[in-house]
């Protein structure tokens, strides 16, 4: 009966590769430094003598994610990698769910609320401050606290290939989250690798959940039908055809060219340094910004900032909503116009 | 509990499982054949269960958060609730065969919220068998060598050293609490805090982030209370006052901090590391440990809560707290 079914794993799959596994899921992501670390702790416990980590090859680190993604490949997990938007592009390994949209992924262990919540914080940063004009793609605390209740204006507007889901944070019974509950939740996330705060104090998605969510993201913010325009939410690298959150765009409004700053150097030399835009072929300026710097790169908002200590204090946030608050009107008048022109 | 018409909502509905069974059937799971001799369900079926429920305790376990029996219910079994024995049995398997870990059950929760007068009655009677919490946490079975702290513990998502802090802070607030006769008045917590310089902010998840190296202390709180660390009780007979709130030891922290891991502590703040015999006796007192044996070689650099042994010989002697094992995070083992 059940008591003889066994689990299957890979060959030679032993108690090295599940440390290795436990570490991993305990740490979300990798990079190579990390994973030679761990790999070294864990030979040298298995082994009885010290190892060093810098003796740890790619190939042994592969290995071991090789195997380790081969045993949970069942379950509907899976090992991926990607660069870093910022960090000097450094490659980071996560351990992520195979087929995972925020609701599913975190639907798990939080109430109905937070996930409508999340369902409401992600329609903030990919639609609502993603748009033609402003592709910020980040919000700062007081917009993340905006969203703290359903709003019907926001929710009757769908994006693309909501409408026959029946999402849940439309109904009624849905109150939302107290401020608290919100600040809460958003550090939780922090914490748990889902979001990070920029040092401007912008929320935008981690990596790790870059990763995990890429596809989704494509799949509930893009417009793929035929008479949808040029434009799109979501958008890759020319260079390295990964999602860009963080980066630089054409300045031609409507061209969907983006390159991460990390990934510039590299493709301008395959260019032969002529920085036009392969589209287009604007002059690439390099200041036209995907990500918190289409805000913080404007003179409203360095002008709120100047002089300012450069700490938490309440008086730079108004600053900076006051900021924010006047390019997301320009955003919205934009909008507008392009109804018009549609 | 299984009335018919719920098999027969069960065949109406197995069709969504489809695609999965396919991919169940692949040639790699050749150790599947047995599993068809079980009755009730399609083999597929509760293979599909199993892995519903190892990834919903592996979710549960991502955020600390306990895995309860309702839990597995309502989001895993759905109409499947009569399967809960062999679907869990099978889940224990796999999570040991692939990630070195099972579900063990957490203690109960309810005697750190009963009134004083509950609990002194509680204590009297402590002989009595704990009732069952039906919640449970993931812990590591690996072998001892594998579960040190470099290969597992702290360092979750954002940094080691956030993750070191965080589990210092709750480790010290566990053991304050319990050291004060497992309940401990919110103005008391807050002079403790004041003490730890913590009464405000506390090293955030990543306290080398230089935009964000503290949170707000109550948002940390909140989280340790929401994770099971501690649990927070206002007695609303007393609304407004600041007594009527007191803090307790909840049953995550009862299972990742134990007496042993809790008198390393104190050792390590009022000892000074240093051998004490008037502590020790304190220590043996109120928390029933074991005298200070010599110093083994890795534990004095590592977190003192992972200094830890001996619990089976604890156990044996009736400790009237279940210690049911390791943690994953910080590579104990009971
Ligand atoms: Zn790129
Ligand atoms: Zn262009």
């Amino acid at each position: 009966m059940e008591e003889e079914w066994e689990p299957p794993v890979p060959a030679g799959y032993n108690d090295a590769n599940r440390a290795f596994i436990q570490a991993f899921m305990a740490r979300g992501t990798l990079t190579f430094p990390e994973g030679q670390k761990l790999v070294a702790a864990i030979l040298s416990a298995t082994e009885g003598e010290t190892v060093d980590p810098q003796s740890i090859t790619q190939d042994t680190f592969a290995g071991f994610v090789r195997t380790a993604r081969e045993a949970v490949e069942p379950l509907d997990y899976d090992i991926r990698s990607s660069r870093d938007q910022l960090r000097n592009g450094e490659r980071i390994w996560a351990f992520i769910n195979a087929h995972s949209d925020p609701a599913t992924q975190m639907a798990t262990t939080r109430s109905p609320e937070e996930v409508a919540y999340i369902k409401r914080l992600m329609d903030l940063l990919f639609d609502e401050y993603n748009t033609v004009r402003m592709e910020v793609m980040a919000v700062d605390e007081g917009q993340a606290l905006k969203a703290s209740r359903p709003s019907k204006r926001r929710e009757s507007q769908h994006v693309n290939g909501e409408d026959e889901e029946g999402q849940p944070s439309t109904t009624a019974s849905d109150r939302g989250l107290k401020h608290s509950e919100v600040l809460s939740l958003l550090s939780s996330l922090v914490a748990e690798g889902w979001l990070e705060k920029s040092r401007a104090g912008f929320y935008s998605l981690s990596p790790r959940a870059l990763i995990e969510m890429w596809s989704w993201l494509v799949a509930t913010y893009n417009d793929d039908s035929p008479s949808a325009r040029d434009w799109q939410r979501i958008k890759f690298c020319e260079s390295c055809k990964e999602i860009v959150t963080y980066g630089q765009r054409c300045s031609e409004r409507d061209c969907t060219v983006r390159l991460h700053d990390i990934c510039e150097d590299r493709y301008w030399r395959t260019r032969r340094g002529e920085k036009k835009c392969p589209k287009c072929e604007t002059e690439w300026t390099g200041n036209h910004f995907v990500g918190e710097r289409a805000i913080t790169s404007r003179q409203a908002y360095q002008r709120g900032r100047g002089g300012r200590a450069n700490g938490n204090g309440s008086g730079r946030r108004s600053d900076l909503e006051e900021a924010v608050a006047a390019q997301q009107e320009a955003a919205a008048d934009d909008d507008d116009e392009d109804m018009a022109e549609a | 509990m299984p009335p018919t018409q719920r098999q027969r909502r069960q065949a109406a509905e197995s069709d969504e499982d489809e695609d999965v069974h396919q991919r169940l059937d692949s040639p790699a799971d050749d150790g599947n054949s047995e599993v068809d001799h079980m009755h009730g369900v399609e083999r597929g079926e509760t293979s599909q269960l199993i892995k519903k429920l190892v990834r919903y305790a592996l979710a549960c376990e991502y955020s600390r958060t306990p895995i309860r029996r309702d839990g597995i219910k309502e989001r895993v079994l759905g109409i499947h609730g009569r399967e809960f024995k062999k679907v869990f049995a099978g889940a224990q398997k796999q999570l040991r065969a692939t990630f070195g870990m099972e579900m063990v059950e957490l203690p109960t929760k309810d005697r750190s919220l009963l009134t004083v007068e509950q609990k002194r009655k509680a204590t009297k009677s402590q002989s009595q068998k704990e009732p069952t919490s039906n919640s449970y946490m993931l812990v590591s079975v690996l072998p001892e060598h594998l579960r040190v702290s470099d290969i597992i513990a702290p360092s979750k998502v954002q940094s080691a050293d956030g993750e070191a802090a965080y589990i210092g802070l709750y480790t010290m607030l566990i053991a304050i609490i319990t050291l004060s006769g497992g309940e401990l008045s919110d103005p008391r917590l807050r002079r403790y805090l004041t003490r730890l310089n913590a009464a405000e902010n506390m090293p955030s998840s990543n306290p080398n982030n230089e935009n964000a190296p503290s949170e707000k202390t109550e948002l940390v709180l909140q989280r340790m209370t929401k994770q099971g660390y501690l649990v927070r009780v206002a007695d609303n007979k007393n609304a407004g006052d600041d007594d009527a709130i007191t803090w307790h030891v909840g049953p995550r922290g009862k299972v990742e901090v134990d007496n042993e891991a809790i008198a390393a502590v104190v050792r390590e703040v009022y000892g000074g590391g240093r051998p004490n015999e008037d502590l020790e006796r304190k220590l043996q007192a109120s928390l029933k440990v074991k005298e200070r044996k010599p110093p083994r070689s890795a534990a004095a650099d590592r977190a003192p809560a992972t200094i830890q042994e001996d619990e089976e010989e604890e156990d044996a002697e009736g400790n009237d707290e279940p210690e049911p094992g390791p943690s994953t995070r910080r590579g104990r083992r009971g």
